[in-house]
């Protein structure tokens, strides 16, 4: 028998405490790795957030927004310049028209009713008799409605039959919201008329809202030569890499356009969504120190607490020859083992409870922020934007799902053996303190 | 030969200074059984400790075969500790947990010694000092305070010291068993050539040694051969 397996067994000397130390440091070993479990999902989703929620940057050109406003259309070099900055992931370009009875054979879906009266009894002259026009949208990402938002709603692209041509075409094709194809007739391999040309109909699609589905959707370069506006851009989108860089890179692009363009970005509901998350992350990150220090004070306290017990028995080993450092070994040892033997309590109670301590976190945050959003104090407008996002931070939480994997298994064995050797190093100084001498000294 | 010269331990205790050993000078040859008697509070104890390196003198010399062990590193301490005094206490002082076979081969696990002799060793050594064989898997709460003091002086011998020191080693035994256990301690003494130095109230121990040496305040009264 050796210092280590004298430390191995010693572990096991009183059975009485060594089960309550295993159970109390156990616990602080689950709680920890369950809170470290929960900080890695925490952090692992907030990059998928920053990755993938509104990091988007809105460009249209100044002064125009729509079909409303005015001013002077973007042309495709300039945004050229846009998509070759850093962090541009894509850029979608769309030119918006209007499709009105001498530019098409195509009637309306949607009727004017008493609102388009109104508008068009402001916007068109007094036309009481008006008939909205059919939206074009010619884009180089035919699927993403959210860069025609401006003019047709926005909505989510569902092909309802045919293919979706390609973003770079420049043929006579088109897709064709589902109420214009209903309303015309219209299948996938029909024709229909527009600026003087036949068009063919490759798709139905649906956006999700009534004048979505009134919309032709064309390729950019196709609508481009066809209304005779070569090169013009009336809504851009850029795609950022993530939304850390949203900021910096919206500022860029307002150096590039200069005057030329109105620029806006995501960037306030992002940062909603991704500090509700990181308030999460904070919370668990503390927790885990907690613990942590928790379960190291436990063992350290217990060593002292033990050395102070064996006074007499170390000053016997010492007396007999052995070293400090031999001595200080066996505690270690000795700690080594009651951690390991907590760990594995520990594990097993951070495998069960991190899912439920993640969701429980996430669902007070949750919870709170929904309150916060529900009167924010902002007006109409602030209240829809707060909503929708706490709307999409609601969707990221749902998806939040702790994984115990062997590689945290591991880190945890490796941390609570850490914690073992500092706490028993204190008692080393302890032993080295002990005076052989006082074992002569009958008690 | 084992030399004192003027050895002092001095320590503070509240405001005053108590002189537990003051200036004890004495040479004891090898192979002697020597004790020391006094009464309590003498410094018996304290210059067993100093002689042992558990404790560090105020000042004096301890000449063990011309070194002086006051002056050696901490290392060199603990091998002096292993190798050359082994310990025999009045209360036994063996380690609770560990059988009476492993508190033998503790010390000699100290110097380095493979597990094989380390085992035969202390079989041997427990088998002289007349523990039987269940007896040595024992642990110490299970053998008599008489089998504890065998065990005991079983580890003292195991790395073959030339030096035991012994102190109280019958005080806590009756007068039967203490009889026997200071005649174990007298024929190993013959037996392995060991000098023993043991501090004893009982005087007729103390007659019974080849020298004996009487304190008083820490001072060295009078050395008596026989």
């Amino acid at each position: 028998m050796n210092w280590c397996s004298r430390g191995i067994r010693n572990a096991f000397r009183n059975l009485t405490r060594t089960f309550s130390l295993i159970i109390i440091l156990g616990l602080s070993i689950g709680l920890s790795l369950a809170m470290f479990i929960s900080h890695q999902a925490v952090t692992q989703k907030i990059n998928n957030v920053k990755g993938s929620v509104d990091n988007t940057i809105s460009i249209f050109p100044a002064g125009l927004r729509g079909f409303a406003g005015g001013g002077t259309p973007l042309t495709q070099s300039q945004l050229k310049s846009v998509s070759a900055l850093p962090h541009v992931v894509q850029l979608n370009e769309t030119l918006s028209d209007r499709l009105t009875s001498s530019d098409t054979n195509l009637q309306s879906a949607v009727s004017a009713g008493f609102l388009g009266r109104r508008f068009a009894g402001n916007g068109f002259g007094g036309n009481v008799k008006f008939t909205p026009p059919v939206t074009v949208n010619g884009t180089t990402s035919p699927t993403d409605l959210a860069v025609s938002a401006a003019t047709t709603g926005g909505g989510s692209f569902s092909l309802l039959s045919g293919t979706v041509f390609s973003g770079t075409s420049n043929s006579n094709v088109a897709l064709v919201g589902t109420g214009l194809a209903s309303k015309n007739n219209l299948k996938v391999g029909s024709t229909f008329t527009a600026y003087g040309s036949n068009i063919s109909v490759v798709g139905i699609f649906s956006s999700g809202t009534r004048f979505g589905d009134n919309q032709v959707v064309m390729p950019l370069l196709t609508l481009q030569r066809l209304s005779g506006e070569t090169g013009d851009v009336t809504a851009a989108t850029a795609y950022v890499d993530s939304v850390t860089n949203l900021a910096s890179v919206t500022n860029k692009i307002k150096a590039v356009l200069g005057s030329a363009a109105d620029i806006t970005n995501s960037q306030q509901q992002a940062q909603n969504a991704i500090s509700s998350l990181q308030s999460i992350q904070t919370i668990s990150l503390y927790s885990l120190i907690g613990a942590v220090v928790a379960g190291a004070i436990i063992i350290l306290m217990t060593m002292v607490m033990i050395v102070r017990e064996r006074r007499r028995e170390i000053g016997v080993i010492k007396a007999i020859g052995s070293s400090n450092l031999r001595i200080s070994g066996q505690f270690m040892a000795e700690a080594v083992t009651l951690t390991i033997a907590a760990s594995v309590i520990g594990i097993l109670i951070g495998a069960v409870a991190a899912n439920p301590i993640t969701n429980m976190l996430v669902s007070n945050s949750n919870s709170s922020n929904s309150s916060a959003a529900a009167n924010p104090g902002g007006g109409v407008f602030r209240q829809r934007r707060f909503s929708g996002a706490f709307g999409g931070l609601h969707h990221s939480f749902a998806n939040i799902h702790a994984v115990v994997g062997y590689g945290i298994i591991g880190y945890g064995l490796l941390a609570a053996i850490i914690i073992a050797l500092i706490g028993s190093s204190v008692s080393s100084y302890f032993i080295a303190k002990i005076r052989p001498a006082e074992v002569m000294r009958v008690e | 030969m084992l030399k004192v010269t003027d050895l002092k331990r001095h320590f503070k205790s509240g405001d005053s200074i108590v002189a537990a050993v003051d200036g004890v000078s004495l040479k004891i040859p090898d192979g002697q059984f020597v004790s020391i008697i006094g009464q309590s509070g003498s410094g018996k104890t304290s210059l067993l400790s100093l002689l042992g390196a558990l404790d560090k003198p105020t000042s004096g010399s301890i000449e063990v075969d011309n070194q002086d062990i006051t002056r050696v590193s901490g290392r060199e301490l603990n091998r002096y500790r292993a190798k050359t005094v082994g310990f025999v206490f009045q209360s036994y002082n063996l380690v609770p947990n560990l059988t009476a076979l492993e508190n033998v081969m503790l010390p000699m696990e100290f110097l380095g010694l493979p597990k094989k002799l380390r085992l035969e060793r202390a079989r041997q050594l427990l088998e002289e000092v007349g523990l039987s064989a269940d007896q040595m898997h024992r642990k110490p709460g299970k053998l008599s305070g008489g089998q504890q003091q065998r065990v005991a002086i079983a580890r003292a011998l195991a790395n073959k010291p030339k030096y035991i020191l012994a102190d109280e080693p019958t005080g806590n035994l009756d007068s039967e068993t203490g009889k026997l256990i200071f005649n174990l301690l007298h024929d190993l003494s013959k037996k392995e050539k060991t000098t023993i130095i043991t501090v004893t109230h009982d005087l007729k121990i103390a007659g019974k040694t080849d020298t004996s040496f009487k304190l008083k305040d820490g001072k060295l009264a009078k050395g008596t051969d026989r």
